[in-house]
């Protein structure tokens, strides 16, 4: 199982895709951090941890990740030659959400990594100290790691489910730009605090959320969950369907 | 008596009402390379898919070497196959596909360098698959298929974009692997090509089978490969096609 999880991150490291939306990711990051920065008074610890709430919000960049782990197999048909050394698609499956949520993860850590020194070298510059004692600050970077980790699991569920690279990126991108917010309009806060987004929200500790939203641990627990879901129907669905 | 590598039992695949593949059953011994003939459409893709766990049989069974694909130990080590010129990553250099298939199957990397060699990509392996040929692809392909020197090579229309110095390599090749006492099947609608290349041919129409046995006994009872393959794969219920066949 070793030796798939790391031809998994063989695959990754060896095509551009993995590289690209990293530095995608870094620069929507630092660009993010720049707004509160610029916008918001320098001396209060909530304008720091706003700068570095944009660590979450870029497990879009870890959904289309995950996504094209799998659907990208099929869109180059190298899915074949995959299931030809590993017939066992589980195990397939298995190596995959593995590897990709590690790979989530540390999207996630070289975030946050990047938007904390962002934010350290600007208020230093500016004249004044980073919050680096306050909880809030490393809950938001922390839950915005988890956020990653979980999104790029969520993603090799999407990917697998759909399989249609582009279906699949454009669908999870109308679920979190629409779909959620429909549903707000027609159900209510209620129902869509337990919905994917909101639940990364939550994680990540958005200021929208934290008044509202679930508790950080237990919305943790419920994208955990989410991605057990998505894991759990992709190994079904990939075991049965035929690879034409 | 060569020993049997592949053994196909009463194979069926069917599409709601279309039978692609029906009641398919042969035998493929060692030794020898057997052809896999048909007109597009006639099942050889989905049987060769189903021979290799990639699509699930409707009935029947497909064995290589005496078990399922999915339940051979170590599979690149006994079957290679090449599918289909496209199974690349337009994006990742040609030997880094290689060192995927070889680190999964738990093959040393030297093989990576051998096959290579052995295909003559060794210097383009350094780029990236977008931009090969058609025919470079399909070398990719075979030297993936020959990483774990499998005893059974499955070649789906191996012949497409290969040029005739890279045609007369392959049947080389092909030629080789037999002797040595491999088994080889490999699909094609080029006729002039598989009668310089099988021994036996497997002809399929319409999913099921109409001939199986050495190329020399059909040539012997046809006058030619192309008539014999005409006669057996054109259907006598269309009159025009049956027209041409006469």
């Amino acid at each position: 199982m070793l030796t798939l999880i790391g031809n998994e991150w063989l695959k990754l490291r060896t095509t551009r895709g993995l590289w690209i939306l990293l530095a995608v990711q870094l620069t929507l990051i630092t660009v993010g951090a720049a707004g509160p920065l610029s916008n918001m008074p320098l001396d209060q610890a909530a304008t720091a941890i706003g700068a570095v709430a944009h660590v979450g919000l870029t497990s879009l960049v870890a959904l289309i990740l995950g996504i094209s782990a799998v659907a990208g197999e099929y869109r180059h048909k190298t899915i074949t030659d995959t299931y030809l050394g590993t017939p066992r698609r589980g195990r397939v499956v298995a190596a995959k959400l593995t590897a990709t949520t590690l790979v989530g993860a540390g999207l996630g850590v070289a975030g946050a990594a990047v938007s904390l020194a962002v934010t350290w070298v600007w208020l230093t510059a500016a004249g004044h100290t980073m919050p680096w004692s306050e909880p809030e600050l490393w809950r938001t970077a922390a839950g915005g790691v988890v956020w990653n980790a979980a999104f790029a699991a969520i993603g090799v569920g999407v990917g697998a489910l759909v399989r249609n690279l582009a279906v699949a990126v454009a669908a999870s991108l109308a679920w979190l730009a629409l779909v959620e917010g429909i549903v707000g309009q027609v159900a209510g806060r209620d129902v869509t605090r337990y919905l994917p987004f909101s639940a990364g929200t939550a994680v990540g500790r958005l200021p929208a959320s934290i008044a509202d939203g679930l508790p950080q641990s237990g919305a943790a627990a419920l994208l955990a969950g989410y991605a057990v879901l998505f894991a759990a129907a992709a190994v079904v669905f990939s075991t049965r369907r035929d690879v034409a | 008596m060569a020993s049997i590598d592949i053994s196909v039992r009463g194979l069926s695949k069917h599409f709601g009402p279309v039978r692609a593949v029906h009641d398919l059953t042969f035998d493929v011994p060692a030794g020898q390379v057997t052809g896999f003939l048909g007109p597009n459409g006639a099942g050889k893709t989905t049987t060769l898919r189903m021979l290799l766990g990639l699509v699930r049989p409707t009935a029947g069974q497909a064995l290589i070497c005496g078990r399922a694909y999915p339940d051979l130990p170590s599979p690149r080590r006994t079957v290679g196959a090449v599918l289909e010129a496209t199974g690349f990553h337009p994006g990742r250099r040609g030997r880094d596909h290689l060192r995927i298939a070889a680190y999964s199957a738990g093959l040393p990397l030297a093989r990576v360098e051998e096959v290579l060699d052995e295909v003559g990509l060794s210097d383009a392996a350094g780029r990236r698959v977008g931009g090969y040929s058609l025919g470079m692809r399909q070398r990719l392909g075979l030297a993936t298929a020959l990483l774990g020197d499998p005893q059974v090579l499955v070649l789906d229309e191996p012949a497409n974009g290969l040029d005739p110095a890279g045609m007369a390599w392959l049947r080389d090749l092909l030629r080789e692997r037999a002797a040595t006492g491999r088994t080889v099947i490999v699909s094609s609608h080029v006729l002039s090509e598989m009668a310089q290349t099988a021994d036996r041919v497997i002809i399929v129409a319409r999913g099921r089978l109409t001939f199986d046995g050495p190329l020399d006994r059909l040539e012997a009872e046809a006058g030619s490969l192309e008539e014999a393959f005409l006669r057996l794969t054109t259907d006598h219920d269309d009159a025009a096609a049956a027209a041409a066949a006469r």
